[in-house]
């Protein structure tokens, strides 16, 4: 043990600076104040574990200022709302596998807006300008981007997800956070921040889109592209019945009693793909895997999809059957209401219209009778009619 | 019912002894045979070997979770990708509350086996086709009492997760009622894992308690070295039942007059609308969740999994968030006797407590009033938390009419202040 590990914690220091970072953004006061301090000679300046216990280093409170320290509050208290460990659990193996440089991504994360905010960190800070990196990112972003073998003082499994040495382990110690307690405390926190936006105005854009996100999360396209096709497929084929055109199977059991056999027919789907060209190629091929996949996934394939892809110029629909066949025209207006007709004019009707478009079209002044669903791809696209089940893809 | 050998010729019954009502009897006095040792014997004992397991006390937030939901008697809906134990956890919970169980695995059934199945008398043009509930619910509606589990209800047929789901939701099969007593869980895979995920329809959703289960690789690691995890299950404490149901009407009664909003708010896509949602049904499951959780003495994290289980994260998380705010101390009632209260343990909660009591200070303020508040947050800087009593200090500092003294306990802050550079200098 060295002079400075037996050296005792300046607990009036620690607690002034956590009182300036509380005082100077009250939006995070609550989460500030949910960290329970231990003073640990190993820890190299402060660290965090899962749960919100803050260890502390009691040289690195002597010999750090107070305006300093309390960027450092706040930086650990960042670890924590943004749920660093439970988003580096979800990280692929191969990241995991070094957690320094987890730590160092995180760290990226936090800093550019803590320093964009005007607090100050000790020397020694990670930035994302360091290693070339644009700001504003996520660490899961920056992570692969980090040369390897990069260091910063370790924040705990608090932020990387690995335990570290100096930490209390089980239910010992004092007062613990669970994981739905830390939970609420995160939306409290979120709805202090928009609280705080509506009465002063000014807040880190980095914490702007952290509170959204905590209190609106956004659904990722492709799940809700696919469930909304999953669920449309299971309400067009919805329809069993029994019928006694084939006997069950289980009939010959049974002297004299005819059981009826299950029938169930399977929908029919036609996607209307636009091909005005004001879209991605990119996010056209993947809006379009992803609705043939789920199709794919619930039996429905071969003959019952359509693939239409719909041009307005020239009024003609053709029928393709992969998405090579696929060329995007140049700019011209759309027309999906010519898609949707010619999809609702085949022989055998479908039950399920699925559109793909950059929704700068007219729709159908009236419901057709079957459901539709639209993947409006790109920004900006305009709302659709109520009976359009819409998911947006961002382009 | 007999061996039911209709067609096989006397002949070839041998001669057993036979006793009216045509069973076989055996002769009880004969001995086990002797079983000669074969070359599967030590395999067999390997195998005995490796089922034989450990258990220690552990908590296991998301079966007490399941635990609080099946004593509540509201339906369980487990999500979760296919061979994580799904089934282990409900056979150590129904021993954990002594009741039977009974699985059911719905792929490999028809519609017609949960409308009753027919069966034929000796002319059914004369006496008709009776329709006979299943083996397993004649057993459970005897038995009185008991937990069904739907097992693989995703990978069933639409039509006979319909019918499944008329079992679950009326507790009827064919024409036997299941008993009150008989709790059920089903289990289904998520969409957007397997082939055959599946999408409930959102009144469907709407009435189950969907609980996550998902596994703890540290736990499976451990549980191979021979050491399996075994959570004490809830059970309600009889003497606990009335105070529980009044405080827990209390509280949702409260937060839902706080928060009209969230009475009923049907999510935006498919993917949510088919998980839980609030709603009035879905609220008065969390009551009873809640009231059962009172009663019971559940943790915390296992009513957080269940009541967010019920009414969807976002309205489950701000009930919490709620509930904590209710625990906190009255604050008048403080103010009245500053001496005997306990401070939270939490030091948001402390914060949340301290400015709850300057703000009851501040609306009816007496002097005796104002100095009981120094009281209290002379309380907290004892308890080691002098920068959440801080604030909470300056708002109380303000207050003061100019012919009462300065307070003994404001000298405990100066310091701080001063370092954080709230106060200038050596202010006196």
């Amino acid at each position: 043990m060295t002079e400075d590990a037996r050296r005792a914690l300046d607990t009036a220091k620690l607690l002034a600076a956590r009182y300036r970072a509380a005082t100077d953004r009250p939006y995070l006061a609550s989460a500030l104040y949910a960290l329970t301090v231990v003073a640990s000679a190993e820890v190299p300046t402060m660290g965090v574990d899962r749960h919100w216990r803050c260890y502390v280093s009691p040289a690195f409170v002597d010999a750090t200022p107070v305006p300093e320290l309390a960027g450092v509050w706040t930086h650990e208290a960042a670890h924590l709302l943004r749920d660093h460990h439970g988003r580096a659990d979800r990280l692929p193996a191969a990241a995991q596998r070094d957690p320094h440089r987890v730590n160092v991504a995180q760290d990226c994360e936090i800093n550019d807006d803590l320093l964009a905010d005007g607090l100050r960190l000790p020397e020694g800070r990670m930035e994302p300008r360091l290693f070339g990196l644009p700001e504003g990112g996520l660490f899961e972003a920056y992570v692969d981007l980090l040369p390897p073998h990069v260091r910063t003082p370790d924040c705990g499994s608090g932020a990387h997800g690995t335990p570290a040495p100096w930490e209390l382990t089980g239910s010992a110690g004092p007062a613990r956070l669970g994981g739905a307690e830390a939970q609420a405390l995160r939306r409290q926190t979120a709805e202090a921040m928009r609280a705080h936006r509506r009465a002063r105005g000014s807040l880190p854009a980095g914490w702007r889109r952290w509170a959204d996100e905590v209190l609106e999360p956004t659904v990722d396209w492709r799940r809700a592209l696919t469930g909304a096709v999953r669920e449309a497929a299971a309400w067009a084929g919805g329809a069993v019945d029994y019928t006694y055109r084939r006997p069950s199977r289980r009939t010959p059991a049974l002297r004299g009693v005819v059981l009826p056999s299950l029938r169930r027919p399977l929908p029919r789907v036609a996607v209307v793909v636009d091909t005005s060209g004001s879209m991605g190629d990119a996010e056209l091929a993947a809006a379009l895997g992803e609705v043939t996949g789920v199709l794919r996934e619930v039996g429905i394939r071969g003959n019952r999809v359509t693939v239409l892809a719909c041009d307005a110029d020239v009024q003609a629909v053709s029928r393709v059957t992969s998405a090579e066949q696929i060329t995007l025209g140049g700019g011209g207006g759309t027309d999906m209401r010519v898609g949707i007709a010619a999809a609702l004019a085949a022989r055998e009707r479908p039950g399920v219209v699925v559109v793909l478009t950059d929704g700068l079209t007219p729709w159908p002044d009236e419901r057709p009778p079957c459901r539709v669903i639209a993947a409006l791809i790109g920004p900006g696209a305009p709302q659709p009619p109520d009976w359009v089940e819409t998911v947006r893809v961002p382009a | 019912m007999d061996g039911g050998a209709g067609g096989v010729p006397e002949g070839r019954r041998g001669r057993r002894p036979r006793r009216r009502g045509g069973a076989a009897v055996l002769s009880t006095d004969r001995t086990a045979p002797t079983v000669v040792p074969g070359p599967l014997a030590a395999a067999d004992e390997l195998n005995r070997r490796l089922r034989t397991r450990r258990t220690e006390p552990a908590a296991n937030p998301r079966l007490e979770a399941l635990a609080l939901a099946v004593t509540a008697n509201q339906p369980v809906l487990l999500w979760g990708e296919p061979g994580i134990g799904k089934s282990a956890a409900l056979e150590q919970l129904a021993a954990g509350l002594g009741l039977p169980l009974e699985t059911v695995i719905a792929s490999v059934h028809e519609p017609s086996d949960f409308a009753g199945l027919p069966v034929v008398g000796d002319d059914p043009a004369v006496t008709g086709v009776p329709m006979a509930p299943p083996d397993w619910a004649v057993r459970l509606a005897r038995a009185g009492t008991g937990l069904l589990f739907f097992d693989e209800l995703s990978s069933a047929p639409p039509a006979v997760q319909a019918a499944l789901l008329r079992v679950v939701l009326e507790r009827r099969v064919g024409s036997l009622v299941l008993p009150e007593p008989v709790r059920i869980v089903a289990a289904a895979n998520p969409p957007s894992s397997a082939a055959d995920g599946w999408h409930l329809s959102p009144p469907l959703a709407n009435r189950f308690v969907h609980l996550e289960w998902t596994h703890d690789p540290r736990t499976v690691a451990r549980g191979m070295a021979g050491t399996w995890p075994e959570a004490a299950v809830p059970v309600v404490d009889p003497g606990k039942v009335p105070g529980a149901v009044a405080r827990a009407r209390g509280a949702v009664s409260g937060f839902l007059t706080a928060r009209p909003g969230l009475v009923h708010h049907i999510p935006g896509d498919a993917e949510s609308r088919g998980r839980s949602w609030p709603s009035p049904r879905t609220w008065e499951m969390a009551l009873t969740l809640l009231a059962a959780g009172y009663a019971a003495g559940a943790g915390r994290e296992a009513l957080a999994a269940a009541l967010t289980g019920a009414v969807g994260d976002g309205a489950g998380i701000e009930l919490l968030s709620y509930l904590e705010h209710l625990d906190l101390p009255d604050p008048d009632r403080v103010l009245a006797d500053p001496d005997a209260f306990a401070l939270p343990e939490r030091g948001d909660r402390q914060l949340a407590f301290l400015i709850a009591v300057v703000a009851a200070v501040q609306s009816d303020l007496t002097r005796p009033r104002w100095e009981a508040g120094w009281a209290v947050l002379a309380k907290a800087v004892d308890a080691g938390v002098p920068d959440v009593a801080a604030r909470a200090a300056t708002d109380l500092a303000a207050m003061r009419r100019l012919d009462w003294p300065v307070p003994p306990g404001i000298d405990g802050f100066l310091d701080l202040l001063q370092m954080s550079g709230a106060l200038p200098g050596a202010g006196r």
